[in-house]
């Protein structure tokens, strides 16, 4: 047989263990159905508040107020806002409707505005304006200015907004999915290199890992889990992006789904980078220690790295191009956070874009074998914590 | 044939092992021993290609080792290991098929062992419910699933009850006659060894100190020694004949003497003829733990 066949077999069989050994898993089970959750809350949240425009239902009520329906109307297109007006019969059926939350507010003789609670801003800015424009208009109709010059002065064209830098009307869209795209891939790096580590230690500390190395190389053995478990990791993004998107275009959370599946698609490539960068220090965190117990502090530093980089990432949803992001964005152990969010963003640059992918890959090629020499001096030496030069040393 | 030639493996300052050499022809039952610490443990792991050698060579038929032959090889580590929540037949297809078999191979085989072995009725439980002594067959089935070219055990015999170590026994006997597979252990049960084994190494502080048939050790030893059992003779009667010295004295099995090599063994015999009724006379066969500590003391 040609060897070179027999080692893609042994890591290929070892990855489709690790596979579905760990979809069969309870915590795979509990992670997905959390996750899903949590995003089925936030996007539903946000299908009902931040996404789409605000409406209000205005009730009328006396003399005055039919006349300022109209004109509330209109002040909230240009705000941005809609509102409905109904007429409404007495002040008990008012009342009955601002229990119930069919109103929102009530308008009293054009000239007071009852609500439940107090009034949201745009509805009570929307009447403020209205009033003012009722004022002017009568003011302009008693001096006899022709009724389309009233018009006119009442209706102005909107006044255009220029800025410094080029902006996307979407922005506040786009950053809250950037946002949930940097904490859901924090979520999948960590969780699912922490796997990696917890594999690694569940074969060393049943010593089932010598049976195995004296079939398979260390190597093969390291390559089949990081590949197993990421695949695994993959999938599940995979699901979890494909179901987010389709549940906010349904619910019209976004308005844009073309955008968020570009930047699910960025997480998804980005995942597969960072995973095999982390995964491997993950594995050596694993297979310098011997108990379970002990992980804990091995991943401390690789903990904090992580992190720190998720923290910065976040910050970078909302100034995408502060030096901070910038550097995060092509720092190997930030850049799987970091440079999706300022994609999506429209911040990175091509040269950018292209130094972080050097970057990262390079170094994940350069880490990968080292960590396999590492985890290779380290796994069959149980007991004491493993000092990294002395795996090192004993590897061979 | 397995041959493992000049072995060096150093550990920090520790020199485990030292130039180990010996060989395991096909069909024989060889039995590895020392102290604990010895180096048998890292000389088995060497030949598995679980540990590298810093110096030396292991050959299977004429040939360097290589990886492909070494997966066909079957080993039961001293450190017992299989994954305790994985199925007992799912856990053995999977490490048959990662010695190179194929799936419906795999299947077939595991379902085998572990009837020959008597745990098919555990096939899927998992295994950190079986006892000890089922996960100890589990632990035997991993080393023979996939119908190994040669089988390297570290200390198979341990934790065994007698039930447990005859069953051990005769299947290392069916791989070694019925299959020719060389088969290479190591225990301290020595009589155990002595009993199976057609050859035994022996190992200490990293050194081969002897090795061969139990016969050939025997006759290697320095000195003869004689079982003398005489009736009504006075004490330390073969004192008359220099070069005669008392090893063993028991008050119902007579004495055990140690003789030099210029002694010859009938002027013993005339002597105690002369001192009283001979009873009982005849030459002592040291038993594989005598030549045990004689081998590890020098």
């Amino acid at each position: 047989m040609n060897p070179r066949e027999t080692d893609r077999g042994a890591w290929w069989l070892v990855a489709q263990r690790d596979f579905w050994y760990r979809l069969r898993d309870k915590g795979f089970m509990v992670s997905t159905g959390i996750t899903m959750t949590v995003l089925t809350g936030v996007i539903l949240i946000s299908a009902n508040s931040g996404g789409g425009t605000p409406t209000f239902d205005l009730g009328l009520l006396g003399s005055g107020s039919g006349r300022l329906g109209p004109l509330v109307m209109q002040a909230a297109d240009a705000q941005g806002a809609k509102i409905s007006t109904t007429p409404v019969a007495d002040r008990a059926a008012a009342a009955a409707g601002l229990e119930d939350g069919s109103l929102d507010a009530v308008l009293l003789d054009g000239e007071r505005l009852l609500t439940r609670d107090g009034a949201p801003a745009e509805l009570e800015g929307a009447v403020q304006t209205a009033v003012v424009a009722d004022g002017i208009r009568a003011t302009l109709e008693a001096n006899d200015v022709p009724a389309d010059q009233i018009a006119q002065i009442l209706n102005p064209a909107p006044v255009p907004v220029e800025t410094l830098e080029p902006q996307d009307p979407n922005r506040e869209t786009n950053s809250t999915v950037a946002f949930i795209t940097v904490v859901v891939l924090y979520g999948q790096l960590f969780g699912y290199g922490f796997w990696v580590a917890t594999g690694v230690i569940e074969e060393k500390a049943s010593r089932v890992v010598e049976i195995l190395l004296s079939t398979i190389h260390a190597r093969q053995l390291l390559a089949g889990k990081i590949l197993g478990i990421g695949t695994l990791g993959l999938l599940q993004l995979v699901g979890i992006a494909a179901y987010s998107v389709a549940l906010a275009s349904l619910t019209g959370a976004l308005d844009l789904p073309s955008h968020a599946l570009g930047t699910a698609a960025l997480a998804i490539g980005w995942f597969v980078l960072g995973f095999a960068f982390y995964a491997s220090l993950f594995a050596v965190a694993g297979a310098i220690v011997s108990r379970m117990e002990e992980l804990q502090n091995a991943i401390v530093p690789l903990n904090l790295v992580i992190l720190v980089s998720f923290f910065v990432s976040i910050g970078a949803t909302s100034d995408p191009g502060s030096t901070l992001s910038r550097i995060a964005s092509i720092v190997p152990f930030s850049a799987a956070l970091c440079m999706p969010v300022r994609i999506s963003l429209g911040s990175a640059t091509l040269l950018e874009i292209v130094a972080s992918l050097i970057v990262t890959i390079g170094s994940t090629a350069l880490l990968i074998p080292l960590a396999g020499r590492v985890y290779s001096g380290a796994v069959l030496r149980t007991g004491a914590r493993v000092k990294l030069r002395e795996a090192w040393r004993s590897a061979s | 044939m397995l041959e493992l030639t000049g072995l060096s493996r150093r550990f920090g300052d520790v020199l485990a092992l030292d130039g180990v050499t010996f060989s395991v022809p096909h069909g024989e039952i060889v039995g590895f021993v020392g102290p604990n610490g010895a180096g048998k443990t890292t000389t088995m792991r060497i030949a598995l290609g679980v540990l590298e050698a810093d110096a030396g060579e292991v050959r299977w038929n004429g040939r360097p080792l290589d990886a492909e032959a070494r997966r066909r090889f079957g080993y039961m580590p001293e450190e017992r290991g299989l994954y305790p929540k994985i199925k007992v037949l799912e856990q053995l297809v999977y490490l048959a098929r990662l010695h190179g078999l194929s799936r419906p191979d795999a299947s077939r085989r595991a379902a085998e062992t572990i009837e020959v072995l008597g745990v098919a009725e555990r096939a899927n439980d998992r295994v950190e419910t079986l006892s000890l002594g089922n996960q100890q067959r589990v632990q035997l089935a991993a080393a023979l699933v996939h119908r190994p070219d040669v089988l390297i055990l570290d200390e198979p015999f341990s934790g065994l009850d007698p039930v447990g170590v005859d069953a051990l026994t005769g299947v290392l006997h069916a791989e070694s006659e019925e299959r020719g597979v060389p088969v290479v252990f190591s225990s301290h049960q020595l009589e155990l060894v002595e009993r199976l084994c057609d050859r035994v190494v022996l190992i200490d502080h990293g050194k081969i100190v002897a090795a061969g048939t139990i016969e050939e050790l025997r006759s290697s030893r320095e000195r003869r020694r004689l079982r003398v059992q005489v009736a009504g003779a006075p004490h330390e009667w073969y004192d008359a004949i220099p070069g005669v010295r008392l090893v063993e004295a028991t008050p119902n099995d007579g004495i055990v003497v140690e003789l030099d090599d210029e002694v010859d063994e009938q002027r013993v015999l005339d002597l105690a003829r002369s001192a009283g009724d001979v009873t009982h006379f005849s030459r002592e066969r040291a038993s594989l733990a005598e030549l045990f500590r004689e081998a590890v003391r020098t």
